[in-house]
């Protein structure tokens, strides 16, 4: 992919309000897994703070947070090429359509990693700050953190080859809703059933939650999230090359 | 080698069983303004399209600038063509500079070039508005700059003219003289001839999908025959003797036949004549360029 095409995605970005969406992803998680970990029994009383509530309270709002956000992201970057008649002038410029789809991915891709990537660090930070007894499990922190990243980048790409084939946003945004309610769900569900969509992976991630009553940590099922990053990886690539073989229309 | 910049060779395209584009043989001389005229739906934009090798012929063969243009060797030959397809591009959320921009880190253009194109279209003054705010007709003439700064030999526009004001029209017919002047190959379509015939050196007439007509303005003229028009009279009486054999129409309380033949013309009249009418007049009607294009293609209707 050529680095022309990442840097002319970078400069498309002026004035889409990229950095809002972002904010709004960053804060909103941070902010309901913090809530929900302090809203638990277990954080009354400073003595039993635990960092499993809060991996658990981010287990929650990671699912809740960011279908929607990951749709409207790719749906901003995506539209305008309808709008500007932008396919075409990239294609007379000798680039296509899956190249496009492409640098968009690589762009918004690190966008989001970013994201993923300030959501767990500021939650360790606040439960720092919270004075959490004992040293926080960073291995388990950070490899959920790279696990929910990978399910992100896989539903940002889901979303960018939505938005490319069908011209009206309404679709991917309604597909961004739904999803929603399926991770959402999919956290309740036997983990079978979670791998068959890939919203289901949020929970397949998960690194904390209660059975039996008790708060207990997870680990996230790393080869289930492997799985994922290949299958979507493979298809991502298939689907934008058969873009590079479609004609303008 | 040949001193057409374009050429086609049967060059066909099927939706389906549908065949949009038939069996087109351009020739696009080299330097020249090349009108493409048809109505809507003939074709137009599907040819430009192949030309440009956004969309694959479903047979026959395109050579631009020498050399042929297929998936392989489009990149580079896009590098010194530039064009303006259908709608005019540009980003609504992006100013007028911020767009061009786009195009000159894409193909690695100097800002020198991008300058001269902007000027060439005069937006110099309308750059740092959002393309948002843009009357059409200059997102048409950023949609050009675009398509100029490469420096392109081969300049291809798809209905630039669509759209826009009698005053829009001039200026964008004075620009394509003046780059043709500058010896750029300029190919203009559009479906309203008035809008680029006096630009025109070269014509090609499209309906259909099919290419009717391919020469100059002199050469379209020569082809087409004008109208007989003959004073008598009993126009009623003379167009019942001849119903039958010849598609006469009452015009004005003119006889009016059209597509006939000196030999023809010299029976018609000799045949009234006999049948005792008095003929006051024969002529021929000097048809105008808009006439011989709408004979040519059926109106528009086709
Ligand atoms: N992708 C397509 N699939 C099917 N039919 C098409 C497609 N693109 C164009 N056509 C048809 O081809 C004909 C010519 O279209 P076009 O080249 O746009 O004409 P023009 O530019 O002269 O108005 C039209 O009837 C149009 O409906
Ligand atoms: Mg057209």
């Amino acid at each position: 992919m050529s680095v022309a095409l990442i840097r002319a995605e970078i400069a498309k970005m002026r004035r889409l309000r990229t950095g809002i969406i972002v904010l709004v992803m960053v804060v909103g998680v941070t902010a309901l897994a913090v809530l929900s970990a302090l809203s638990s029994p277990d954080f009354s009383d400073p003595g039993t703070r635990s960092w499993a509530a809060l991996l658990a309270g981010m287990s929650l709002a990671v699912p809740l947070t960011s279908p929607l956000l990951l749709a409207v992201l790719a749906s901003r970057q995506v539209d305008i090429e309808h709008h500007g008649n932008g396919w075409l002038l990239f294609q007379t410029s000798g680039a296509t359509r899956g190249g496009l789809c492409r640098a968009k991915l690589a762009v918004l891709g690190a966008v989001v990693c970013a994201v993923t990537a300030a959501e767990a660090g500021l939650v360790l930070l606040a439960g720092i700050a919270l004075a959490v007894p004992g040293p926080p499990p960073l291995a388990l922190w950070w490899g959920y953190a790279g696990a929910v990243a990978v399910v992100n980048l896989v539903l940002l790409g889901l979303h960018i080859l939505i938005s490319a084939r069908v011209e009206n946003q309404l679709a991917g945004l309604g597909i961004g809703v739904l999803g929603t309610l399926l991770a959402v769900f999919a956290t309740g569900l036997p983990p079978l059933l979670a791998h068959l969509t890939p919203w289901g992976y949020y929970a397949l991630a998960t690194a904390a939650g209660y059975r039996d009553g008790e708060l207990v940590t997870f680990v996230p099922g790393y080869a289930s999230i492997a799985a994922l990053a290949v299958l979507g990886g493979v298809l991502f690539a298939v689907f934008t090359t058969r873009f590079d073989r479609r004609e303008a229309s | 080698m040949s001193s057409y910049i374009v050429t086609t060779d049967h060059l066909t395209k099927r939706y389906g069983e549908r065949a949009v584009v038939e069996d087109l043989n351009l020739r696009v001389p080299e330097g020249c303004v090349y009108g493409f005229l048809g109505p809507n739906g003939s074709g137009k934009s599907t040819t430009m399209k192949m030309l440009l090798s956004l969309i694959r012929p479903s047979s026959g063969q395109v050579r631009v600038l020498g050399e042929p243009m297929t998936r392989a060797t489009r990149r580079r030959l896009l590098g010194r063509i530039g064009s303006l397809i259908e709608s005019p591009p540009g980003y609504g959320h992006l100013t007028g500079a911020e767009n061009i921009g786009l195009v000159r880190r894409m193909l690695d253009l100097e800002q020198r070039q991008i300058d001269l194109a902007v000027r060439t279209v005069r937006m110099q003054d309308q750059m740092d508005k959002k393309v948002r705010e843009y009357s059409l007709g200059m997102k048409q003439r950023l949609g050009i700059a675009m398509a100029l700064a490469r420096q392109p030999k081969l300049l291809i526009l798809d209905e630039p003219t669509n759209g826009l004001d009698p005053a829009g029209i001039e200026e964008i017919r004075r620009l394509l003289r003046h780059l043709a002047d500058g010896g750029v190959t300029v190919m203009v379509s559009s479906h309203l001839l008035g809008e680029i015939d006096k630009t025109a050196t070269t014509l090609g007439i499209l309906a259909g999908g099919r290419l009717l007509f391919q020469g100059t303005r002199a050469e379209l003229f020569a082809a087409a025959t004008p109208d007989v028009l003959i004073g008598t009279a009993d126009p009623q009486r003379a167009q019942a003797l001849l119903s039958g054999q010849h598609d006469a129409r009452i015009d004005e309380g003119l006889l009016r036949l059209c597509g006939l033949s000196p030999d023809a013309t010299a029976q018609v009249v000799s045949h009234l004549v006999r049948a005792g009418l008095g003929i006051y007049e024969v002529r021929r009607q000097e048809q105008s360029l808009e006439d011989v294009f709408m004979d040519l293609t059926g109106g528009g209707g086709l």
